[in-house]
């Protein structure tokens, strides 16, 4: 008797409609560590889609699209933790994040792939990550570094840079542009005097500085987070007077390195790329104006692909029809990629409706058309930044 | 000859300095609480966010307004041991431990809660070395560093070896019972110890700040090499923390020199593994230090 009360119960339980219910999204994300200042824009605009979602009637019929932050440190342990968090304790269907490259390999491979739960990063750029045995369930909105690593190397070779020398942050982020962008200056016919990695985190870099500097390099490529090593390395290059020009990519694409340096010392010698979202674009414009109100620059890096992450899980979800872990990829690959009617950001309420009609939809995202491929990957927009003479950053569109 | 003294050796002693003036906190707190207080280091962030408010506010050097930082957080400290120490002060250490390190985890939230995560610059932009130094290529607040770290040094020896509260912290960290039995008390010993660590290790957070920049993770990023540092020069030894501290800095900036051919003879991403390797060989063969310090 006990038994089958037991039963009925968890039978009643399963069967029980999910009115008003909430619907449980990870988001993880470096809130803290090297790169906070660029994670806050990027939550910005994941909390930004979920409002849009809620405020439009939610997912499913009326269910309330809650994101759970947990916070990955920009770091692989502390990815699987969050990660951990997220999945075993919150149950969530499907994961945002992590940020940055490493915690998300750490992330997805510890934990969101052996649960069968599916991630969409929308700022880790790791070439690495396409080639992970995902079982299609790892994607990102952030393209692959393979595309930014050329493009920053084309930058250079315009610029007229022959000799460079590269060094790099022992991380999955900062290895995987390296090699893509040393491999594709040597392409063009430039030399690469030295390429060394270092360990991020240190208090001085002179030495490194020093034995990097050795062969005439005209400038240096560096790749790290600006938190981690990035300002130090730029700090101690200017003070030994070993490094004044440097080529940098979106890990250190933050004001605070021009605050910590100085304007004056960056005029001219530093050029970062960036994953930008293009803005002649409908779908970004659209974003710009719906996200002004966050108090955040639209155009900041990763903003843009942090909406379309999330509003793609939301989008996905509803396609699917449940929350339902294991239909959400194909879900995804269906409303993101062509063919079907065209969605924007927040035009929550008109996809619904196409989707009840039972019509098929293509999300045009703020950061791009967010078509996946077959590895979950998106194609890239870049910009190139400068430091300008009143100290800001100064963006060009790489077209 | 030159390239090695300025962009290897003094780089070195300047990373050194830096370690040594930790390192002594961590050194005492484990010879005299006898535990390893993974809070230190973020004590180091709290006096370096104090300091760079006073710097904010009054527009004055760093240096200046860093003693006023450094008693602030010493008094912080006095409470903070009240609260999450001394209870546990006749439990096993390993109830210290666990409470330092959630202490540390506290004190570095409430930074990042009242301060914000973002990098901030202590001294802004890029000072060029000293003209009357040439052909060495120091910097203004190289020397400051250099300077600071002897001064307080010598205030340190000054003050084991000339005071009684000196005397008494060095007896208890050789012997407690003994020195209990003669009648010190412990607990003002103890008090003395939080705040020459604190105000030790706030220097030590200027120093790095002056030298790099200010960020929540600064103290965190600091803690193995100071550890690594005070097991070197002998647990519970002052002057063992610094010169396991130089011993560190020097060894870390040098292992990167070209000495056979052009390359560095070890790869520079691994130096942090050199002042491991260090500590480690240390353990094995000479497991109470450079100094003769506690074995355990």
């Amino acid at each position: 008797m006990k038994k089958f009360l037991a039963t009925a119960a968890v039978a009643g339980l399963a069967a029980a409609p999910a009115l008003a219910d909430d619907i449980k999204i990870g988001s993880v994300a470096g809130a803290t560590g090297p790169i906070a200042e660029l994670v806050a824009p990027i939550l910005a605009g994941r909390n930004l889609a979920a409002e849009h979602v809620n405020a439009q009637g939610g997912l499913l019929g009326g269910n309330n699209m809650v994101l759970i932050l947990a916070d990955s440190q920009c770091d692989p342990k502390a990815g699987v933790d969050a990660g951990q968090k997220v999945v075993s304790v919150e149950q969530v269907v499907a994961v945002i994040g992590a940020s940055c490259s490493g915690a998300t390999n750490g992330m997805v491979q510890s934990v969101t792939i052996p649960a069968g739960i599916m991630s969409i990063s929308d700022s880790a750029t790791a070439p690495s990550i396409t080639d992970l045995k995902d079982n299609d369930l790892v994607f990102r909105t952030a393209p692959s570094d393979a595309y930014q690593g050329a493009a920053l190397a084309k930058l250079a070779w315009d610029a007229g840079y022959r000799k460079l020398a590269v060094t790099y942050s022992n991380d999955d982020y900062n290895a995987g542009i390296a090699e893509v962008f040393a491999a594709s200056f040597q392409e063009l016919g430039g030399e690469i005097t030295a390429n060394q990695l270092h360990e991020p985190n240190k208090a001085s870099y002179r030495a490194e500085i020093t034995t990097l500097s050795a062969g005439g390099p005209e400038g240096l490529a560096l790749f790290a987070y600006y938190g981690g090593s990035g300002i130090t390395i730029i700090r101690n290059s200017l003070e030994t007077g070993a490094f004044g020009k440097f080529l940098a990519a979106d890990g250190m694409f933050d004001a605070s390195v021009i605050e910590t340096i100085g304007a004056e010392n960056l005029v001219g010698n530093l050029m970062i790329t960036q994953s930008a979202s293009d803005p002649e674009n409908a779908s970004y414009q659209l974003f710009a104006e719906l996200y002004a109100d966050s108090g955040f620059d639209p155009a900041a890096p990763y903003a843009a692909h942090g909406y379309d992450a999330a509003f793609l899980v939301a989008l996905a979800i509803q396609k699917a029809g449940s929350a339902d872990p294991a239909l959400l990829p194909a879900a995804l690959r269906d409303v993101a990629n062509a063919p079907g009617e065209i969605i924007r950001p927040g035009e929550w309420e008109k996809a619904v409706a196409l989707l009840a009609e039972g019509k098929d939809i293509n999300y045009e995202g703020a950061s791009g058309p967010v078509d996946f491929d077959a590895a979950g990957d998106v194609a890239g927009f870049y910009s190139v930044n400068t430091v300008g003479d009143d100290g800001q950053y100064v963006m060009d569109y790489i077209r | 000859m030159m390239e090695f003294l300025n962009f290897y050796l003094f780089p070195g002693i300047l990373l050194g300095c830096i370690y040594a003036l930790g390192a002594i906190g961590i050194s005492l707190t484990f010879g005299i609480l006898r535990f390893s207080n993974f809070a230190h280091g973020d004590t180091m962030v709290l006096g370096v966010y104090i300091t760079l408010s006073f710097v904010w506010l009054t527009d004055l050097h760093p240096l200046v307004v860093m003693p006023l930082a450094m008693a602030l957080t010493a008094f912080a400290m006095l409470g903070m041991d009240r609260a999450f120490f001394k209870p546990f002060r006749k439990s096993p250490p390993i109830m210290s431990v666990i409470a330092s390190f959630g202490l540390m985890l506290m004190i570095r939230s409430a930074v990042q809660f009242f301060w914000g995560t973002q990098i901030q610059a202590m001294v802004k932009g890029i000072q060029p070395p000293l003209q009357w130094l040439q052909p060495l290529m120091l910097r203004e607040k190289q020397l400051y560093i250099l300077g600071g770290t002897v001064i307080l040094m010598v205030a340190m020896h000054l003050l084991l070896t000339r005071t009684k509260i000196g005397k008494a912290m060095r007896a208890v960290s050789d012997n407690p019972d003994l020195a209990a039995l003669t009648g010190i008390n412990t607990e003002r010993v103890v008090q003395a110890t939080w705040i020459l660590g604190a105000s030790l290790a706030v220097a030590a957070g200027v120093f790095l700040a002056l030298d790099t920049q200010v960020e929540t993770n600064m103290g965190f990023k600091m803690l193995l090499p100071m550890f690594a540092a005070a097991i070197l020069g002998g647990i519970g030894k002052p002057y063992g923390a610094v010169l396991g501290g130089m011993v560190i800095g020097i060894v870390e900036e040098v292992s990167a020199y070209p000495w056979i051919g052009t390359t560095p003879l070890l790869n520079p991403g691994y130096k942090a593994g050199v002042a491991f390797a260090i500590m480690v060989l240390m353990l094995i063969w000479r497991p109470q230090g450079l100094l003769r310090g506690r074995q355990f």
